[in-house]
């Protein structure tokens, strides 16, 4: 769920982007490549072209459903649209290491998933 | 075997219909809460085809006054034996 | 209409209430996404008001409430794609097949208890 508490501000080409405890966007159409090149290199990322494949598979799947995918449903939507090599969370995990579904959200600009641990 | 557990009176919502509708041959009924008026001589026939599998808790009856009115065809429990029903059934299923 | 043999599954969750009119749909899909995203099986039975979840063109609430449609949608993704729907709950409404906006299986009342039985847990919403 998105959230609305403001716990800081990160500054991005002079603006000001509103952050929730946990790093997710207060306001989704802040959302630009650049916040989320900010945002990787915060956690120390950075952003190859299989990232940005799946940044983009991300926002179609909010734009469709309006909601974040848990694990299973973003690997299947990452299957349908990039092929069934990078359908797999193997690939996932290797790009957003920790937990995909989270990171790769965040990183999107979207709220982060409801249904996942 | 399904312990159905049904919250509310016939004569106002008309859940009771689904409920009914759920229920397999040896599936059994409990009333619970306002669901109790269902258990009401006057109310009973609405479960006509639950038969002896329709129950009523002693405890909701009580509290509302009702317990000299239940229908005899109901079969009366208290908290334990709403216990012993749900460790009888496979699983419980709630209609509200 | 024939009545398919019902299937079996994890988790069965059935939807009596409509679409925006109370959050009890949005909880019971939610629930549903829940289980599958951990790998739970699960099968979606709408009956009553809950039927109503089905119907094509849905659209947000006048003041912009987001409703369930898109989450119907996304059930796919979530690999649940076993969908029952009452058929006297339909005829209620008017509603027929080519009405609905996904597939979802008629049953008869008859078959509702199988459906049940064949499922570990059952939860209402």
């Amino acid at each position: 769920m998105a959230s609305t508490e403001i716990a800081r501000y990160m500054i991005v080409d002079d603006r000001r982007i509103a952050l929730d405890p946990e790093g997710y966007l207060i306001e989704l159409s802040d959302w630009t490549p650049g916040v989320a090149e900010a945002l990787a290199a915060e956690e120390g990322r950075e952003l190859g072209e299989e990232h940005w494949e799946v940044i983009e598979v991300l926002r179609d799947f909010y734009s469709r459903y309006q909601a974040s995918p848990a694990m299973r449903p973003l690997v299947k939507a990452v299957g349908q649209t990039l092929g069934s090599e990078k359908g797999r969370s193997l690939h996932l995990m290797r790009l957003f290491p920790d937990s995909p579904a989270k990171v790769a959200a965040r990183l999107a600009g979207l709220p982060k998933p409801a249904n996942c641990l | 075997m399904i312990l159905h557990i049904l919250n509310r009176p016939p004569s106002t919502s008309l859940v009771y219909r689904e409920a009914l509708a759920a229920m397999g041959s040896t599936d059994r009924l409990l009333l619970i809460e306002d669901g109790v008026l269902g258990a009401l001589t006057s109310q009973v026939r609405h479960f006509q085809q639950v038969g002896d599998r329709l129950f009523a808790l002693r405890e909701d009856l009580v509290a509302r006054g009702l317990d000299g009115q239940c229908d005899a065809s109901v079969q009366v429990v208290d908290v334990d034996g709403f216990v012993t029903l749900t460790e009888e059934a496979d699983k419980t299923v709630s209609w509200f | 209409m024939t009545t398919p043999v019902p299937v079996e599954g994890d988790l069965l969750v059935i939807l009596r209430h409509s679409p925006h009119g109370s959050s009890w749909l949005r909880e019971g899909l939610d629930a549903a996404l829940v289980a599958a995203a951990f790998g739970q099986s699960v099968t979606l039975l709408f009956m009553a008001n809950g039927v109503l979840a089905l119907a094509k063109g849905q659209q947000a609430g006048p003041l912009g409430q987001k409703g369930t449609a898109a989450t119907m949608d996304m059930l796919a993704m979530y690999d649940i794609e076993s969908l029952f729907v009452a058929n006297d709950a339909l005829a209620e409404f008017g509603l027929a097949q080519q009405d609905l906006m996904l597939p979802a299986a008629g049953l008869e009342a008859e078959a509702i208890a199988e459906l049940m039985a064949g499922h570990r847990q059952i939860l209402t919403f």
